[in-house]
């Protein structure tokens, strides 16, 4: 990918599902990807629905993937996609990340949420940073982009709401890549044709055209 | 320019691995800003902006606060380059060069000329917020508001320090606000500070009070009212009774976005003003008589998203949306399609066939009678605006004329109908409406531009044998001769443009009107330093005189006020001792110091030489600047020979010459100490 790419995450609740079907899909593509969950654990289906499975953020997915393993309702893990999913997060990246605490991972220029209230939460969060937070003298708070894309909660629906992400991001890329050729060679109409912050909510516009099955939010906010 | 950018590449190199040596590096890259061409300007600020984020471990901090207040200017100077890359870099630069210069000038009372400089770039910077600068302006303010998002994101973070550091923060004591200022400040008046926040904070609201949805602009508002919520009390029910006030679904579709957008436009803003409320809420930060009503707020766009939640938005009717009234032209576009008369003029819709009636075969006095009464109807704005368009087209066409010729009109044959002529009605045009300020700031660049065009230009010299008794008292220009263009050019600037406080002008702006002329013979001047050392030479005596005249002319005055107007020798004779301050004559031949001490090679002696022999006037810190070349092995032998020749030939500045030698004869380096040594010896 162009060295001007930008440089993206991928938020949900847990940072197991749709968040990582995402940052897999993505980082195939060739993207600069990371991943984080809001929640305030990792909660993950247990032996009924009352008996989830619980760890903490930092739990390699490897030590998660042992522990379903040795229990005794592993069968019914296995049928539910469950160890699926963790032998393609292990192969991702080591371990689920939480997002209140990702401030060693730098800036991003677009958050892309995969629920409502995980959307909620980064920009309650990004709010809190640019008050609460003892600035360095040095630190300059960066624009960024927060897209929500719904998706629920399942194997089937994260890979295609992972598909419709690639998508955005691609024609994000893609909007871009134009807007350098067309500044090289003079033919804008309206410098402003060129900037993405101009033009994002069009972007947006014809991505939910083609994607109505799922729904979006959006916001700017300062990281 | 590859070997420039290389040159710089290796500065910097230096600069970040070498934390003894950065603080030199940026020193030097100072005045390089100044440098015409984008690439050099663009890398500078580059390079500033990381130079200001550097953590402590490669810039020491006591060292980046002094070179926070060295930068101020540089960062007024870059702020005014139109490139958004330039104008990106330097905001981020001047959040951190204003958070340590204010807070420099707030612990040491008195630093008026500082403080000063930070107004100046506050200006600079805060004053374009919700601007189109760079971008020219659109045919409608509509188009304008949805334009430049991009710099306009960046300005806030600015514009919400300024907020922030002018007004008091009771509520968190931690953190530097005005509540941290001496109230006996004698810089900082608090009653102004905290009043011209107020006047930003009702700017940075303005965006959500807009009859239609700028959703980046609007989302980003909200999250940084968050901070406003949080720090400052005394503004929080400004805010709510704004956020209270905001309603999407009263919010007008606007001209320049499809619907499908204006309904996301309308989902997204709800959910901001939710996740404001929601958050504000959480940390009890509402005031009580607007409890209610953020509950209230929160239920009303919480139940909106829920009716849209999982539905297809973008197929739901909604007959409430309205358009916003369209003030603009159908065919507003800028740039000439085809190259004829009619895309010229053309600002209806190109389809309309009305646009293919043939006028011609009309009567003139009927021709008369419509345009009369379509310039009644139009306003002069609006015929302004249209003006304004054909003059763009006009321009792009010519700029593609150089390369393709103009087809010649096929219908030259002209009707002779003079009889038909009617001269019962009387037309007069309006009176002409002042520039505005953007207006004269690119007409002043025409003028500039012309002016540099006469310099290319061989016009014939006119040699008048009388020339040789000219004198002083008489006028500058007698005949046209090949310098004369730049004579006019730094009239212009000097004379021309200088303005005083008090005459309902706006100082500021006339300063910058007049810097652009500056700067231009700045430009021309760095563009070739060997070959217009005169030219620089003789704009900078014009600039002494005429700001010492104006400045003594202003002191006059002051004392003939004090005296019934009257006006007496004493008075003339205590003006002409008086030292007259020439701050724009200062600021600029250090530019051009600056911008020589940095070019310089041993083969450039005589030039430099020249310059310090021929400038009307020194300062002790323009001759301290000379202190750098002698640092430099490869020209201290120019340095040491500028400093003899101005203690030998221009007394005033002898003992800032000898101030120099001392510091170096006290320096740790032992060639520069055993050399200054020596010429301490030989002059004190």
């Amino acid at each position: 990918m162009a060295i001007d790419s930008l440089k993206i995450c991928t938020v949900c609740a847990s940072n197991n599902n749709r968040s990582m079907e995402s940052h897999k899909q993505l980082k195939d593509a060739g993207y600069d990807v990371k991943s984080f969950g809001t929640g305030s654990a990792v909660r993950l289906p247990g032996p009924s629905i009352d008996r989830p499975n619980v760890y903490e953020f930092g739990t390699p997915y490897e030590d998660i993937y042992n522990d379903l393993m040795s229990q005794e309702a592993h069968k019914m893990y296995e049928s539910n996609g469950l160890i699926h999913m963790l032998n393609r997060n292990r192969h991702v990246k080591r371990a689920p990340e939480k997002w209140h605490a990702n401030a060693y991972a730098g800036k991003f220029d677009l958050v892309i949420t995969c629920e409502e209230r995980c959307f909620d939460s980064v920009i309650d969060d990004l709010m809190y940073r640019l008050v609460n937070k003892e600035d360095a003298d040095t630190e300059v708070k960066q624009v960024v982009h927060v897209v929500n894309v719904d998706i629920k909660d399942d194997n089937e629906n994260a890979f295609i709401g992972a598909k419709g992400i690639v998508k955005l991001v691609t024609m994000i890329h893609e909007f871009k890549e134009r807007a350098k050729e067309k500044r090289k060679n003079g033919s804008f109409e309206d410098e402003s044709e060129l900037l993405l912050e101009d033009n994002m909510m069009r972007i947006l516009t014809e991505w939910q055209r083609e994607h109505t099955h799922l729904q979006t939010l959006y916001g700017v906010a300062y990281y | 320019m590859a070997d420039i950018v290389g040159q710089l590449e290796q500065a910097r190199n230096l600069a970040f691995s070498n934390r003894e040596m950065f603080p030199q590096v940026l020193r030097q890259v100072f005045p390089l800003a100044g440098n015409a061409d984008l690439t050099i300007q663009r890398w500078c600020s580059q390079f500033f902006k990381d130079a200001f984020r550097a953590s402590s471990d490669k810039l020491d901090p006591a060292a980046k606060i002094d070179l926070a207040i060295d930068a101020v200017d540089t960062l007024s100077l870059l702020m005014q380059v139109p490139d958004h890359e330039v104008v990106k870099n330097t905001i981020d630069a001047s959040v951190v060069v204003f958070r340590l210069v204010y807070r420099y000038v707030a612990d040491n009372d008195g630093s008026n000329g500082i403080w000063a400089k930070l107004q100046q770039l506050k200006a600079h910077i805060a004053g374009k917020y919700l601007t189109t600068w760079p971008l020219d302006a659109a045919d409608t303010n509509e188009a304008d508001m949805r334009r430049n998002i991009e710099i306009n994101l960046e300005l806030l973070k600015f514009v919400m320090l300024v907020i922030d550091y002018q007004s008091r923060s009771p509520t968190q004591p931690g953190f530097f606000s005005l509540s941290k200022v001496n109230p006996n400040h004698t810089l900082m008046k608090p009653q102004q500070l905290e009043a011209e926040a107020h006047k930003l904070l009702e700017k940075v609201l303005q965006v959500l009070e807009w009859d239609i949805l700028v959703t980046p602009v609007v989302t980003a508002t909200l999250t940084q009212l968050a901070f406003v919520a949080h720090r400052k009390p005394q503004f929080i029910t400004r805010v709510f009774k704004t956020v209270e006030n905001f309603d999407s679904a009263s919010k007008y579709q606007s001209n320049y976005e499809s619907v499908e957008e204006f309904k996301l436009s309308r989902k997204y803003t709800d959910r901001s003003i939710r996740i404001f409320l929601s958050h504000t809420l959480k940390y009890q930060l509402v005031p009580p008589n607007y409890q209610q009503v953020a509950n209230k707020k929160v239920s009303q766009v919480v139940s909106r998203g829920d009716e849209v939640r999982r539905r297809d938005i973008l197929a739901i009717e909604d007959p409430s949306i309205t358009k916003r009234k369209f003030e603009g032209f159908e065919n507003g576009t800028k740039r000439l399609q085809n190259l004829d008369y009619k895309s010229l003029y053309c600002l209806t819709d190109p389809n309309n066939e009305l646009n293919s009636f043939d006028l011609t075969t009309l009567p003139p006095n009927i021709l008369v009678s419509m345009t009369i009464a379509a310039l009644n109807k139009a306003s002069p704005e609006r015929l302004a605006k249209g003006l304004d368009i054909v003059c763009s087209r006009y321009k792009s066409a010519l700029q593609r004329a150089t390369g393709s010729e103009v087809k010649k009109s096929e219908s030259d044959d002209e009707d002779d109908n003079m009889e038909n002529f009617s001269s019962d009605t009387v037309f007069t045009l309006p009176p002409p409406q002042a520039l505005n300020f953007a207006e004269k700031k690119e007409h002043l660049s025409l003028i500039i531009q012309n002016f540099f065009s006469l310099a290319d230009q061989k016009i014939p010299e006119v040699n008048d044998k009388q020339d040789t008794g000219a004198q002083l008292t008489q006028i500058a220009i007698k005949t046209w001769k090949k310098d004369s263009w730049y004579v006019l050019l730094t009239r212009l600037a000097t004379r021309g443009m200088r303005a005083a406080p008090g005459e309902g002008i706006d100082v500021e702006k006339e300063q910058e009107l007049a810097d652009m002329v500056r700067q231009a013979i700045f430009d021309y001047f760095l563009a070739n330093i060997h070959s217009r050392i005169d030219i620089v030479i003789e704009w900078l005596s014009e600039e002494w005189y005429a700001e010492k005249v104006f400045n003594e002319g202003k002191a006059l005055q002051k004392m003939a006020q004090e005296n019934n107007g009257v006006v007496t020798e004493e008075m003339r004779i205590e003006v002409d001792f008086l030292t007259t301050p020439t701050p724009i004559y200062e600021k600029w031949s250090s530019k051009v110091l600056d911008s020589m001490i940095s070019f310089i090679e041993p083969g450039d002696r005589k030039i430099f030489i020249r310059l310090l022999s021929d400038l009307p006037y020194l300062t002790d810190e323009m001759v301290s600047r000379i202190k750098s070349l002698c640092y430099d092995p490869g020209r201290a032998k120019i340095g040491f020979l500028s400093l003899q020749f101005l203690v030998m030939y221009r007394p005033p500045v002898k003992s800032a010459c000898l101030n120099v030698l001392k510091e170096l004869a006290e320096g740790d380096q032992d060639d520069l100490k055993e050399e200054a040594t020596k010429l301490l010896e030989k002059y004190s």
